[in-house]
């Protein structure tokens, strides 16, 4: 028994701990770093901070970049794309997983094969048509460019939570005088719930944490996601890393609070192996 | 006559549900697509200039040394995929067998994922920068001459790169290949573990074997993934440079179409998004391939 165990327990184990503690470092060596003066920074980047904690770097964060503002916008693309994406995913996984008709396989396929275009493909495209309509710049271009490229990696994992709902229930819901939305309402949403919970938090936290969509589509200073910011912030202020590690970090917090509050959740939503 | 109406009412209930996913999907995904590839034969420049120009940017794109360097960087950074696979495999199967911590090693392990890519790319730049931590530790230790410009040549920085994105996946591959593995009777695990089986064994003997469906699905959504969403690790490390030396398609399209400014050659950067689709569609049929012919093996 030991034999057969002895790699695992004695050197697998051990860099598993070790892979692990890289993951959970760099946050601590942000949260660090961010307290220090830049001097301190460079004389020791591995040591506590020394003498009074900077918070002036979370100060000017707060105060010059304006990160609440940058929060708020990326909160108004990632909760109305996500927002949009529940209610199309809804109606549309009710009709893919509980109705027959002529022509269902092919469409579902159709929809799921637009997975497969990149957006660096389409952008051009889109971008163009946004400018046409006035769209750029308005927080509607992201939306609908998120929308469509998270839409069939949605549809297909609603679709799958809402084909386990046992049939009876919706026929019992009928023979109850439910209309079509009172079954979607009573039925489909309570018992498909564990699914659109995962949806919600999945595509909330893709959407916040994206770059290259709002990046070219809301280039206007009071309208940037925060991670457009960042990426500005990063290229300006090269000398200065304890004030980029303080925005960093904060950007970073909001996500990382969702996940340890719905980890469970979001981690046995992963084993099914439906999204990427 | 019910039944009829009954019949109507479905088709309703149907037409109205799905019209907005072919309305979005139609206007935002397959008008596009179908705008690039017919404006690749053109020299649009998303404005006035709109030219039938043929296969020209196709015959200028291929016989510019930066096509074949691109095409080696997407080669290259592709190798990223078996390692996070293999590692991910190794996580997934300490994690089934329930090591010491697995319960916290499950939970940290996926961290990466949730925190956005800009953020790590620039975490990874400045560890790797020439005055950065990564290069203090290297001279600390008496290796100065390991103490170089990490991203000043293809090289290292490609190296980083992989790094980088092999450390962002692991989490996600352990938790896909864990899933699957619990489709797997605890008893064949048991059986193995008496007949004497070893680590490595098990992973190979067992795992690999009876999910092949599941990795077949891990290697296809990462390469594709490495296909196309390397952009935020580019932009915050190293802007495709030095040069073009990091460069890849779906970066290359953004350099030529918003990377210079508007009026930049839409055409040109069509024409480039088109190679990205065929090759996107190529890594996905001979993948596809590959997990039959393993899959008939069984």
């Amino acid at each position: 028994m030991r034999a057969r165990t002895r790699l695992r327990d004695w050197i697998l184990s051990p860099l598993l701990a070790i892979l692990t503690l890289t993951f959970v470092y760099p946050l601590v060596f942000m949260l660090f770093n961010s307290l220090k003066t830049r001097s301190d920074y460079f004389v020791n980047p591995f040591g506590l901070p020394k003498g009074p904690l900077q918070f002036s770097n979370y100060a000017s964060m707060i105060s010059q970049f304006k990160i609440f503002t940058l929060f708020r916008n990326s909160l108004i693309v990632a909760g109305g794309t996500v927002l949009i994406l529940l209610a199309i995913s809804v109606f549309a996984s009710t009709i893919f997983a509980k109705y027959r008709f002529k022509g269902r396989a092919a469409l579902f396929l159709a929809v799921l094969a637009t997975m497969f275009i990149p957006s660096q493909v389409t952008i051009i495209p889109v971008y163009v048509l946004f400018s046409r309509l006035g769209m750029v710049n308005r927080y509607w271009s992201v939306i609908f460019s998120y929308v469509a490229l998270f839409l069939p990696e949605a549809i297909l994992l609603t679709t799958a939570g809402f084909r386990a709902i046992i049939d009876e229930l919706l026929e019992a819901a009928e023979i109850d005088g439910c209309g079509y939305l009172a079954r979607i309402r009573h039925v489909m949403i309570p018992m498909g719930r564990a699914s659109l919970f995962l949806l919600i938090i999945f595509y909330f936290i893709t959407a916040w944490n994206d770059l290259f969509t709002p990046m070219i589509f809301l280039q206007s200073m009071n309208k940037r996601t925060v991670m457009v910011a960042l990426a500005a912030l990063m290229g300006r202020y090269q000398g200065t890393p304890t004030l980029q590690f303080a925005g960093l970090l904060m950007s970073a917090i909001p996500a990382l609070l969702i996940y340890a509050v719905f980890q469970r959740q979001i981690i046995r939503g992963l084993s099914l192996g439906a999204i990427k | 006559m019910i039944r009829g109406k009954r019949q109507r009412t479905a088709a309703r209930e149907i037409g109205l549900s799905l019209l907005p996913v072919v309305v979005i999907l139609v206007v935002f995904r397959v008008y596009p697509i179908v705008t690039a590839i017919i404006k690749s034969f053109t020299n649009w420049d998303g404005l006035s200039r709109n030219d039938w120009v043929g296969v020209k940017n196709y015959v200028d794109l291929v016989s510019s040394g930066t096509f074949w360097l691109v095409l080696r960087n997407t080669l290259v950074l592709l190798l990223n995929v078996p390692l996070q696979v293999f590692i991910g495999l190794v996580v997934a199967l300490l994690l089934y067998e329930q090591v010491k911590g697995w319960r916290i090693y499950r939970a940290v392990i996926y961290t990466p994922q949730i925190i956005s890519a800009v953020i790590i790319g620039f975490l990874f730049r400045t560890f790797f920068s020439l005055g950065g931590p990564v290069n203090a530790v290297l001279t600390a230790i008496g290796l100065e001459e390991l103490a170089i410009e990490w991203f000043g040549n293809a090289g290292t920085a490609l190296g980083v790169l992989v790094l980088s994105i092999v450390w962002f996946s692991i989490g996600w591959q352990a938790i896909v290949i864990l899933g699957g593995m619990s489709a797997i009777p605890p008893s064949v695990f048991e059986a193995a573990l008496l007949d004497g089986a070893s680590y490595w064994q098990r992973a190979f003997l067992i795992v690999v074997p009876m999910l092949v469906r599941t990795i077949e699905f891990a290697v296809l959504a990462s390469g594709v993934w490495t296909l196309t969403q390397l952009f935020p690790f580019l932009y915050s490390m190293t802007k495709g440079g030095p040069g073009f030396d990091t460069t890849t398609l779906d970066y290359l399209i953004y350099l030529r179409s918003f990377g210079f400014g508007f009026g930049s050659n839409y055409g040109y950067a069509s024409a480039v998004a088109v190679i990205l689709l065929v090759v996107v569609l190529a890594f996905t049929a001979i993948e596809m391939r590959v997990a039959n012919r393993a899959d008939d093996w069984n």
